[in-house]
């Protein structure tokens, strides 16, 4: 016995060189877990245990090291969970960081024993690149997908091995007795037996019952188990055993030592059905099912005594896979390595058939939450080249179209109001933008968007929606065009992606002459908007401003920009598309020329109701999978007299037909419902709430909303308020304030 | 952590036959990115004079939207613990997909190696690969 000690249950427990977890707390005298028959091969649930905080660890498969702290499970229920302290729950959890290696190899083979060596030895010699895993060599396989991927947790981490075929040589685990008492101290199974007495681990008063262990001092006792006795603490006094007359005998005994046969040790054989893995040895062996259970345990995972399931039998669950989803067993963490032989006898004895054991599913063996997520990544949302301008701006950040954005810097209707009265910057960043060139352009985009684009003249710029074959719309933004044939694109921040893909899906589609350039990373954006953003812009050097929709390249404050001239808000609005690294420099300048202007940055909250207040849709939100331009009011953006468009003939089809859906503009006096109210008419829901606000001008609530049962009322009700159908935009519906 | 700087050049956009003939100054790095697209790092329009002459229509624009950061060996080894996908053998090649579930790309030489990604992944990238 060496001086080295593990902690048990808060007590030293001291160890010897090679000894498992499990093998220690049984040379101290205890139980891993307070009883159960132990196997010591990893099968059985029955040694588990919460180690150095990770609870449900086989320790009969834990080496001992010193100071390993163990706690029991408790004898009845569950472990609890642990106490998870999170105060900033925008936060993401620290966790232990479980490090992955990859590797590719032909052939992989789990198992070190007869059968695996001979599989490997065999695919050597037909030249293929071997790698064996044993867990005893500290390569646990926890789970095969498909691929396949072996996954394999080891000390130093996880592996992940890509092969071409697996062999799974995992030998046979030994059957456990199930009877009344099989849940004492001091049962453990031949090979258990084997292992203990070769550590040195005294097996008291040991009486063998089956096939008797090698080497280890016992006395034999023929016949069947018909029960265990033991004592007020829970430890074995006398094993109970039938002939085949049924003459019963009572054997005392401290310890029970059981042969009782093998079942195959298949647990990632069954979970790696359809994919190249190839299972031999005593793993694919057929081994006859011990004796169908008539008391006791059967599943000690779920702790599924032999009475549930004839109760789950006479419910009419007549199935294997219907006994164990009705009774739980075999839903346990060994996944029927215990339970599925006794499972399988019992309801073989019912129905006349053995039937095919269950799929198991990874991990075969528990993991941590570290170790599955083991170089996995949450998805990736980008960051405006203005994020540290935002937050030192007492921005609150959120993610939306795959973006970080400002959603307000405090108060929204502060940044509304300089907006409409004075001058505000927006970071418009994310839209989407794209170059596209050649002799072809024109015709391309032609074919591409439902508006004319031959008549826009260089410099000028105009909205756009993008409409799929059926006339749905997709997405919109603007067409600026720079020369004869070079025109820029925008799109919206979160349709920006598939947009793209879109244009170069039809350009190759089409074989026309262009060339197409996404520029979406690679130039920020500054919406400079308000009655004052002409004068703003003045003063960092931008003596004549582009007129409405009209657009030159030129430098703001000593930076070359883009300046595109629309407006989204209802206000005049100049668009300053710039290279990124050029974007810190710029939004200052802005800032420190509109300092007495009253400028402020407006995030998207402010933004949303501004937009609303004229009526502009947003993509994704306003608008659904099916909207077309007659459902959302817009057909003023469709020349149908065009030569060719997408969409155009569903368009042409579907124009005569009746149509029940429509967006319109509601308001209403008060508070602005929830986004998604239902809209009722006459006690009926008519319809739904897509946008609203809260609107600082109007002193009541706007909206945006779907009508899909006509004939379209007049009124309806929102938030048990009465709303009306308000013509669009709510607010300046001459433009006289975008156009100024 | 790693530190992710600007790299600066151009882009070039273009017929594929035309940006396979394009030559390039010893001191560029010439990413081609995509059949029709060439990241042309350290390069300034100038260099790409002679796909302009060959296709008046290119798109040829500065470019300040990637950046990155050169490689050792030790440092490559640490990053491709983080790509899920199987890196060529052969030198030079240029591969993208997700390193540390962040869309990137990297140039690998024999000497030293380039990760770059598009700047709106920086701080990502370089937090997970840290």
């Amino acid at each position: 016995m060496s001086n080295r000690r593990i902690v048990v249950d808060g007590q030293p427990v001291a160890y010897s060189d090679g000894d498992s977890v499990a093998t220690a707390i049984l040379r101290g005298g205890e139980h891993p877990k307070f009883g159960g028959t132990l196997c010591l091969g990893g099968d059985c649930p029955n040694c588990s245990a919460e180690v150095d905080g990770v609870p449900y660890v086989r320790t009969c498969q834990t080496p001992a090291t010193p100071g390993l702290v163990v706690r029991r499970h408790p004898s009845t229920g569950n472990p609890a969970f642990p106490n998870v302290v999170q105060a900033d729950i925008t936060k993401t959890p620290l966790a232990d960081v479980v490090g992955v290696t990859r590797s590719e190899v032909d052939v992989v083979v789990i198992g070190a024993g007869s059968s695996g060596t001979a599989a490997a030895a065999e695919a050597r010699n037909d030249g293929h690149n071997v790698l064996v895993l044993d867990a005893r060599d500290g390569n646990e396989v926890v789970a095969i997908y498909g691929g396949p991927t072996v996954i394999v947790r080891q000390p130093t981490g996880m592996a992940h091995i890509h092969a071409h075929q697996v062999i799974v040589a995992t030998g046979a685990a030994e059957l456990q007795p199930v009877c009344p008492g099989n849940n004492l101290r001091g049962i453990v199974t031949a090979r258990a037996a084997e292992q203990l007495h070769a550590s040195g681990v005294p097996l008291p008063d040991a009486v063998a019952v089956g096939h008797l262990p090698a080497g280890v001092p016992c006395v034999a006792v023929p016949g069947r188990i018909v029960r265990i006795e033991g004592n007020e603490h829970g430890a074995v006094t006398a094993v109970v055993t039938a002939d085949d007359h049924g003459t019963q005998t009572t054997t005392a005994c401290s310890t029970l030592i059981v042969g009782l046969g093998f079942a195959p040790r298949d647990l990632l054989a069954r979970m790696s059905f359809g994919l190249p893995v190839t299972v031999v040895g005593p793993a694919a062996q057929k081994f006859a099912l011990p004796p169908c259970p008539t008391a006791g345990t059967v599943c000690p995972c779920a702790r599924v005594e032999v009475e549930d399931l004839e109760g789950v039998w006479a419910r009419g669950f007549h199935e294997l896979e219907l006994v164990k989803r009705a009774s739980l067993c075999g839903t346990g963490t060994c996944q029927g390595s215990v339970c599925g032989p006794h499972l399988q006898a019992f309801v073989a004895e019912r129905s006349g058939a053995t039937p095919a054991l269950f799929t198991a599913r990874p991990a075969s063996r528990q993991i941590t939450l570290s170790e599955a997520a083991a170089d996995t990544y949450t998805d990736v949302f980008r960051y405006s080249p203005l994020h540290d301008e935002h937050l030192a701006l007492g921005a609150q950040m959120d993610r939306f179209g795959g973006w970080w954005r400002p959603w307000n810097y405090g108060d929204h209707t502060v940044e509304y109001w300089a907006v409409r009265e004075a001058v505000s910057l927006g970071d418009v960043s994310t839209l989407g933008k794209l170059v596209v060139t050649g002799p072809d352009a024109v015709e391309f985009l032609e074919r591409l968007y439902p508006t004319t684009v031959a008549d826009i003249k260089p410099g000028r710029s105009r909205y756009v929606l993008l409409l799929n074959e059926r006339g749905h719309l997709i997405d919109d933004g603007m067409i600026c065009r720079e020369t004869e044939t070079r025109f820029v694109l925008t799109f919206t921040s979160g349709g920006a992606a598939n947009a793209e893909m879109w244009v170069r899906d039809w350009a190759e589609t089409w074989a026309l002459q262009v060339n197409i350039l996404d520029r979406t990373m690679s130039l920020a954006a500054i919406n400079v908007t308000g009655p004052l953003a002409g004068e703003l812009l003045q003063r960092v050097g931008l003596a004549e401003p582009p007129k409405f929709l009209q657009h030159r390249h030129t430098e703001v404050a000593g930076i070359p920009c883009h300046v595109m001239r629309l407006s989204f808000t209802g206000e005049a609005s100049f668009e300053l598309h710039h290279a990124v690294d050029q974007s810190v420099s710029l939004w200052r300048a802005l800032m420190a020329a509109g300092r007495d202007l009253g400028i402020k940055p407006h995030g998207l909250q402010a933004l949303f109701g501004l937009r609303l207040e004229k009526g502009h849709v947003i993509v994704g939100m306003d608008t659904e999978l099916d909207s077309t331009p007659r459902r959302l009011d817009m057909d003023w953006a469709v020349k149908m007299d065009k030569p060719f468009f997408l969409g155009q003939s569903a368009l042409a089809r579907t124009a005569t037909l009746p149509d029940h859906r429509r967006l319109f503009g509601f308001t209403m006096p008060g508070a602005a419902p929830t986004e998604g109210s239902p809209i009722w008419s006459e006690g009926n829901v008519v319809g739904h709430v897509a946008s609203s606000f809260n609107s600082p001008l109007m002193g009541h609530a706007v909206m945006l909303g779907w009508l899909k049962h006509t004939p379209f009322p007049e009124q309806v009700q929102i938030d048990g308020r009465t709303a009306s159908i308000t013509d669009l935009p709510f607010y300046d519906s001459e433009g006289r304030r975008a156009r100024a | 952590m790693l530190a992710l700087n600007t790299l600066r050049g151009i882009r070039v956009v273009s017929a594929p036959h035309i940006l396979d003939a394009a030559t390039w100054p010893a001191h560029v790095t010439a990413l081609r990115i995509a059949p029709d697209d060439i990241f042309a790092i350290a390069a300034t329009e100038a260099d790409a004079a002679e796909v302009e002459a060959a296709d008046p229509h290119s798109i040829v624009v500065d470019e300040t939207g990637f950046v990155g950061c050169w490689l050792d060996q030790q440092e490559l080894e640490h990053i491709t613990r983080h790509i899920e996908w199987h890196a060529p053998s052969h030198r030079p090649a240029l591969v993208q997909g997700y390193v540390a579930g962040v869309p990137a790309k990297m140039w690998l030489t024999n000497e030293l190696s380039l990760l770059l990604c598009a700047s709106p992944y920086a701080a990502e990238l370089s937090e997970r690969i840290s």
